[in-house]
Formats: C-alpha cells, sequence, structure tokens
C-alpha cells in the first residue's frame, strides 16, 4: 500500500476513537480534574500515565471486535449470551446514563450561569439543539461537528499556560510516581479511575465503528485513533490538573465543582483563563449530552433487535429516535425542576455505573477471545494477560470507588 | 413415536428435566437440533445436559414433549455420551437471538422466540416470534406483561413470522435453506434486499449474497453503494462474480469495475463473455461522473429507410437485451443520430411506414464528456426516460436512463446509508 492511500485511509477511518475519548472529559471529568488539582497540586498528575494505558488497552478492544465482526458491544451480547443478560444490562445502564445526562445539563446550566445566562433559557436551547442535531443530521455531518467540537477542549491549554505554572516541577510529578497515605488523595485517586472508563463508552465506540463501516483491513488505521483519541483526553485532563494546581492549590482554595474551579480562576489566573474554562466546561457538557443519550439509544436497540442509526427517521426507527428523546427531556427536566435531588440521581447513577463495569468488561474479555467472532483478530497470549491485569485492577478500583461513595 | 400437542414454544422447553421411562431425571434441555425439510425444518434430536455429560438424545425415542413433561423410552443409564457434531444445526445457540430477514417486511429482524409446531405428524420449525411479546416470555414475564399491559387496554400479541417469510443470515445455517433459500429472498424487490445486505455483517453478507441466483445478485448489487459492491466481488469467487458482471447492464457493470483495483478489474473482464466484455472496457475509459460513464451502450437503433413493421420485428429481438424500449433511435449511414421515435408512436403507425416518415427531428443529445448534473438537468426538463449521447462527429455511443441520474437527485436509502450500511 503506497503512503498516499494510507494516508487517505487513516483521515477516513479516524472519528470513533477521538470521540468517544473525548466524551470522557465530560462535566463529572472536568470537575474530578480540577478537584485533583485545586487539592492535591500536582501530586496526581502522575496517574494519568497508567489510566491512558488502561483507556487504551479497553477501548482497542471494543474498536477491534467493532471493525472484525461488524456488530455492536450489544448485539454481541445479545447474540452469544442470551436476551436476559442483555436486558438486565441494557435497564441499567439506561438508569445510569439518564443520571448522567441529567450531569451533563446541570454542568451546561452552571457554565452558562457565569455568562449570566439563566438556565431556563439555556437548558432547553441546549437540549434542543442536541435533539436537532441528530434528528436531522447524517452519521457524516454529525462526526465532524463531533469532531470540532472536540477542538474545542484544547481552550484548557492556554488556561493552563495564564496559569504560570512551575513546569520543571509539572514534568517531575509527571514522570515520578508518589503517594500520600490519606483517605482524601486516596479516594480523589479511585474517583480518576471512576470517571475514565465508563461501560457506555465501549457501547459507544463499537456502535460507531460498525456505523462507520470500518473494515478489518482498515483496522490499523482505527487503532491510530484509538490511541491518539485517549492520548489527547489525558493531555487535556493534564492541562486541567495543571491550571487548577498551579493557582487554586497554591493559594489554597479547595473547590468542589467545575464552575467553582472556573470562578475562582479569575483573581488568579486573570479573567481569560476564567472565561477558557467556562468555555471548555461549556462545550464538554454539551457534547456528553448529545453522545450519551445516542450511545444509550443505540445500545439498547441493538441489544432488543430495534432499527437505529443517525438520519433514520422516527417512522423508520421509532424505539431509537423516542430513547434518544426521551433521555434528553427527562435529563433536561431534571435540571429545570426546582430542588430535583440532582445530587442524588448522580449518586445513583454513579453507583451503578460501578457496577455495571465488571460485567461489561469480563463480557467484553470473553467475547474478544471468541475463536468463531474474531479469528486471528483474538487477543494475543500477552495482550490477554495485560488486559486481564488491567480489568482486574478497574474493577477493584471501581468497587472502592463505590465504596466510597457510600461513606 | 412422540407424543407433542399443538405449539409450542422453544423458551418454554428449554431447561425443563428430560426423564427416562422409568421417570428418572437425565438431564436438562439444553437444546433441540433441527434437519432441512420441506417446507419446514423437523426437529430431529434433543440435546439433553447433565452437569458435564451431554447427551443428543435422537427424535424416534422421545416419548413425550410437551411444557409440563419431556420424557424418552429408553432407561437413563443405557444412553451413552454423546457429543453435538460440528454440522448440526441447534435451534437455541444458532438461531435464538440472532438476526433473521423478514421477507415480508422486507427488513432485519431479531428472533426472540421460536415456535415448533404440528406438520402433518412431524414435529417442525414453523415460524419466529419477533415481537415484545417473545421477548417478554424468555425473560418470564409473559404473564405478567399481560396483565400490567391490558391496565392500559393494550392486548400484547403475539408476533410470529412463518418460516416461508425467513431468510437466515448467520453463515452456519445456510445448510438449512439450500432447498428453498434462493428463491425466498428472491422474491424480495432488488432495492429492498440490497438495504438488508447493507446492514449485516461483512461476514453474512457474502453468505447471504453467496445464496442468490446470479440474476438476483446482479440485481441487489447494483443498488448498493459502490465500496460495498466492490467489498462483495471482492470476497466472491471470481466465476461467479464475472457471471453476476455479465449480468447486469454494461453501464451498472462498468460503475462496479471502476471501484475494484486495476488488476483485479481487468482479471474480471477477461472472463467475461467477449462482446459484454467489450461493452464495458468501453464505458470504462470514460471519467465515472460523466455522460460517457453513466451511459449504457445497449440501445435500439434502425437505419432511417426501415419500415415500422420490420422495426417491430427488429425490436422484439433485440428487448430482452437493452434496458429501455420506449425510445427508439434512428442513425442514417454514418451512424449519426439524425431522429427518434418513441414506441408509442412505432405502435400507432401504419405497418409500412418508414423510420424517416414518422421519426421526430431534432434530437436533444449530450456530449460524452457532459456533467452527471447537465445529463439530469437534460432529461428532468423534457421528462425523458432516457437521453442519447453522441461522440464528437455526432454518431450515436449511448443512453444514459433515468434510472442512472435519479439517484443523483434523489439518493435511495440504501445509499444513503452507510457503507456497510
Amino acid at each position: 500500500m503506497t503512503r498516499w492511500r494510507k494516508i487517505v485511509i487513516l483521515l477516513s477511518v479516524i472519528g470513533p476513537g477521538i470521540i468517544t475519548a473525548n466524551v470522557d472529559n465530560d462535566a463529572g471529568g472536568i470537575a474530578t480534574y480540577s478537584m485533583a488539582g485545586a487539592h492535591f497540586g500536582y501530586a496526581l498528575l502522575w496517574a494519568l500515565i497508567p489510566i491512558t494505558i488502561a483507556l487504551i488497552v479497553v477501548q482497542e478492544m471494543s474498536a477491534r471486535m467493532g471493525a472484525v465482526t461488524g456488530k455492536g458491544l450489544a448485539e454481541l451480547i445479545r447474540e452469544n449470551y442470551g436476551v436476559k443478560i442483555t436486558f438486565w444490562l441494557m435497564l441499567f445502564l439506561f438508569v445510569t446514563d439518564l443520571g448522567n445526562t441529567a450531569a451533563e445539563f446541570a454542568g451546561w446550566a452552571a457554565s452558562n450561569e457565569m455568562f449570566g445566562v439563566n438556565k431556563y433559557v439555556s437548558v432547553p436551547l441546549g437540549a434542543l439543539i442536541v435533539w436537532l442535531l441528530v434528528v436531522k443530521g447524517s452519521y457524516r455531518v454529525v462526526e465532524k461537528i463531533f469532531l470540532v467540537i472536540c477542538l474545542v477542549y484544547l481552550v484548557y491549554i492556554p488556561a493552563a499556560i495564564m496559569a504560570k505554572p512551575d513546569w520543571s516541577d509539572v514534568a517531575l510529578q509527571t514522570f515520578k510516581p508518589s503517594f500520600q497515605f490519606n483517605t482524601a488523595y486516596i479516594v480523589m485517586l479511585i474517583g480518576f479511575i471512576g470517571t475514565t472508563i465508563a461501560p457506555w463508552m465501549q457501547f459507544y465506540i463499537q456502535s460507531s465503528i460498525v456505523e462507520k463501516g470500518i473494515k478489518k483491513e482498515e483496522y490499523w488505521a482505527s487503532r491510530i485513533d484509538v490511541i491518539f483519541g485517549c492520548f489527547m483526553t489525558d493531555f487535556i485532563a493534564f492541562f486541567i490538573i495543571v491550571a487548577c494546581g498551579a493557582t487554586l492549590f497554591k493559594a489554597g482554595i479547595r473547590v468542589d465543582s467545575a464552575e467553582a474551579a472556573a470562578r475562582s480562576l479569575a483573581p488568579l489566573a486573570g479573567g481569560y483563563a476564567s472565561i477558557l474554562f467556562a468555555v471548555g466546561l461549556a462545550n464538554a457538557s454539551l457534547f456528553a449530552a448529545s453522545i450519551l443519550p445516542l450511545a444509550t439509544a443505540y445500545y439498547i436497540c441493538e441489544g432488543m433487535g430495534w432499527e437505529a442509526g443517525i438520519s433514520k427517521t422516527f417512522k423508520d426507527a421509532p424505539q431509537f429516535m423516542w430513547l434518544y428523546t426521551i433521555l434528553i427531556a427527562i435529563g433536561a427536566l431534571i435540571v429545570l425542576i426546582p430542588n430535583a435531588p440532582l445530587m442524588s440521581i448522580m449518586w445513583i447513577s454513579q453507583v451503578i455505573n460501578g457496577m455495571m463495569l465488571p460485567p461489561v468488561l469480563i463480557l467484553m474479555l470473553f467475547l474478544i477471545n471468541k475463536e468463531e467472532l474474531m479469528a486471528q483478530y483474538r487477543n494475543s497470549r500477552t495482550f490477554n494477560g495485560i488486559a486481564w491485569a488491567t480489568v482486574g485492577i478497574m474493577i477493584a478500583m471501581t468497587g472502592v470507588f463505590v465504596v466510597t461513595l457510600f461513606l | 413415536m412422540a407424543f407433542f400437542a399443538g405449539e409450542i414454544f422453544v423458551s418454554e422447553l428449554l431447561n425443563k428435566p428430560v426423564l427416562d421411562q422409568t421417570g428418572e431425571d437425565i438431564g436438562r434441555l439444553k437444546d433441540v437440533i433441527i434437519s432441512p425439510g420441506e417446507p419446514f425444518p423437523a426437529v430431529s434430536a434433543l440435546v439433553v445436559v447433565d452437569g458435564r455429560t451431554t447427551h443428543v438424545i435422537p427424535w424416534n425415542i422421545v416419548n413425550l414433549f410437551n411444557r409440563r413433561v419431556i420424557s424418552v423410552t429408553a432407561l437413563g443409564k443405557n444412553l451413552l455420551p454423546t457429543l453435538v457434531s460440528p454440522t448440526d444445526i441447534l435451534i437455541s445457540r444458532d438461531m435464538l437471538d440472532k438476526q433473521i430477514v423478514d421477507i415480508d417486511g422486507a427488513k432485519l429482524v431479531r428472533v426472540n422466540d421460536l415456535e415448533l409446531g404440528d406438520v402433518k405428524g412431524t414435529l417442525c420449525l414453523v415460524a419466529a416470534d419477533i415481537g415484545l411479546r417473545g421477548m417478554l416470555r424468555r425473560l418470564g414475564f409473559e404473564a405478567r406483561g399481560e396483565k400490567l399491559l391490558s391496565l392500559f387496554r393494550y392486548k400484547l400479541q403475539h408476533k410470529l413470522i412463518g418460516w416461508h417469510y425467513l431468510q437466515p443470515v448467520e453463515p452456519r445455517l445456510s445448510r438449512l435453506t439450500l432447498t428453498v433459500s434462493g428463491q425466498k429472498v428472491a422474491q424480495m424487490h432488488p432495492a429492498d434486499l440490497a438495504e438488508i445486505i447493507s446492514e449485516v455483517s461483512q461476514k453474512e453478507r457474502t453468505a447471504l449474497f453467496g445464496s442468490l441466483d446470479v440474476e438476483t445478485a446482479a440485481e441487489a448489487l447494483h443498488e448498493l453503494e459502490p465500496q460495498v459492491q466492490a467489498d462483495i466481488i471482492d470476497d466472491m469467487s471470481k466465476e461467479k462474480a464475472s457471471d453476476i458482471l455479465e449480468q447486469m447492464p454494461p453501464d451498472e457493470a462498468a460503475d462496479v469495475l471502476g471501484d475494484l483495483p486495476e488488476a483485479k478489474a481487468q482479471e474480471l473482464i477477461q472472463m467475461m463473455d467477449k462482446e459484454e466484455a467489450e461493452d464495458v472496457q468501453e464505458l470504462l475509459e470514460h471519467e465515472e461522473d460523466t455522460a460517457g460513464g453513466l451511459m449504457t451502450t445497449e440501445f435500439l437503433s434502425f437505419p432511417l429507410d426501415m419500415t415500422v413493421e420490420d422495426a417491430i420485428k427488429e425490436l422484439r429481438l433485440a428487448a430482452p437485451d437493452v434496458e429501455t424500449i420506449y425510445y427508439l433511435y434512428v442513425v442514417d449511414a454514418e451512424e449519426k443520430l439524425v431522429g427518434v421515435i418513441s414506441l408509442k408512436n412505432l405502435i400507432l403507425a401504419r405497418s409500412a411506414q418508414t423510420m424517416q416518415e414518422i421519426m421526430k427531428t431534432p434530437v436533444k443529445t449530450l456530449p460524452v464528456d457532459a456533467k452527471q448534473q447537465d445529463v439530469a438537468e437534460l432529461i428532468s426538463k423534457y421528462n425523458f426516460l432516457a437521453a442519447p449521447i453522441v461522440d464528437e462527429n455526432e454518431a450515436m455511443r449511448g443512453i444514459v436512463t433515468v434510472d442512472d441520474v435519479i439517484d443523483f437527485l434523489l439518493p435511495p436509502a440504501s445509499r444513503k446509508k452507510r457503507r456497510r450500511r
């Protein structure tokens, strides 16, 4: 294959990996990273390296299954493990994603309020934009818009630079693992992992690889897409931590949300840094508020055997369209109802999220090692070792994360 | 002889205990083996599992078979453990939860449950349940779901599709459908078929496509997106691929070949019938989105002095090989296009009249290098069914029919979607 042809394939395949990984930095992710920076300075930067590796290992397997089998993860689970497992998995994932969608709209509302936009204006408007995008758009167009949105994440880089961090200290703490034996530190470290790998991501990346029609012959290009996406995501996370570590941590300001971090940056790193942070949060929230319902509608329809796909009509794919619509409508309404128990909803959804991760990851590992599905694209022995170890650690850490939610 | 009653759903039988003639437990029903049959596949054996031992129990020693009792006319201790043969088709393993083509509805559906029934004294696989009710039954909620929904005055319907209207797409199941499959899928409109082909995975697509006869395959192939066409041709044996290409109108064959790697395309052209190959080769030389690339070289043309009577005779002979018979083109000795006659006018004319007398002039033509847009505009403006394409010497080279540009104006569903899809 000529180099030119390779580049063409790469450009045509790129998308699912970058998009899925970037949505990982959603409202919840940004809040976690801001808090990590504010509370512990650069002390948690080193954790980003193992997290990136874990993310790559898991995402790569989903992408590979999508390209080789031409089927979504929910479809594969249904075909190989039956309707019962699939049904309960889908039901629980629906609940967590509903909670997460509400959390994204809350992030969108908070960042808009920083610009003086009332949430009764911003949330319905945001919901409508997100809804129209998928209902009226086609996959190609929607994917391009999503990729452009991914670029907006780069605003965290100038924000970090404006915070004037001590770069040599940053570099040192990134590559030198450290550890603090106190509960707050450990809870934060586990929170990192809890926000990094969520079940919906495995479903979404596989479905979008399938929807895009990527074949096993082009898979090498998808792998680059996945790896690049995971790096980019944690690269952004790195700058969020640095920005907060260089300012809030030094000044001793302990924030407990992403919008509080954005507000507190103004006097320390200047108004522009604060605005960039708010823009980043608004962008990430709305982006995730679109992808989460989309991913959920996709995998439920795949698992249940209903028609699914962007650019389908309500007549062609009624269940898909209604699921998407309902998730957005309810997610937005929860934020708008005065005194809605938003914190409890997010709490429940995080608990279920954590509990659903082990079965999903284990089913994935079983599926990817099935000869009749994957043939020569199965995991190699070495990779299987890494994958099982990663999954084992992820499950253990997530288990502890769920326990901390009850403390 | 086994005793069974009426219709039973597979989900109601699975995991039920299987008893021997003394009432001893042999194990639990794990699966049901079926074998190809006309008109329905018949149950041929049961797979019974007890811990780690598997018994394949032939249907002829099954005594009772219903949702309450499953028993065999043998002693449990006399049954030897047997393994399922790799060629066996297992209902639960191979069909439940899998995708299947609903020929009548022309769409892909997922099998929630399967129904067994009595067909002239034999227990056969008669239908697939694709509805909510089947899913609730699998989940063990059928009765509760029915009660709950009746509160909303909604009656939970069975959504069964008879085996006549089903076409499995799993490669493993192709053996089951060898007897009837070709005809079953061929009943579908090629456009519907293409949409389904574009929705299944690569492996299933090759299996499904392989079961089609050459004619249906050629029609369905044309409806697919170029990249999918190329993939399918690539996966097929060269012999079958060249047969299908021969069957397609030359312009469509040229489109498909144009998307293949040069060497592969040339190889397939070599294997095609000589005359067809020449037409295709010529079309391949034009740019794909110009009139030359869109046109077909098969059209009806008659000399100026031919009589209506002879023209109708000629028409009968040539009609099977041309794409459209609604326009007859009149050419002079130098192959120059001088007039056109509609089929209607030809039939209404008296037999002794010549082409020259009844033809309409001048003819709206387009050069071979005209853009797709221009061709579409001409056809749309004059409401043509086809537009004649001429070279620099005004000699007629081919026609572009309306179906070749309608996709340009209004992309059909199967092309709008992904590759695969």
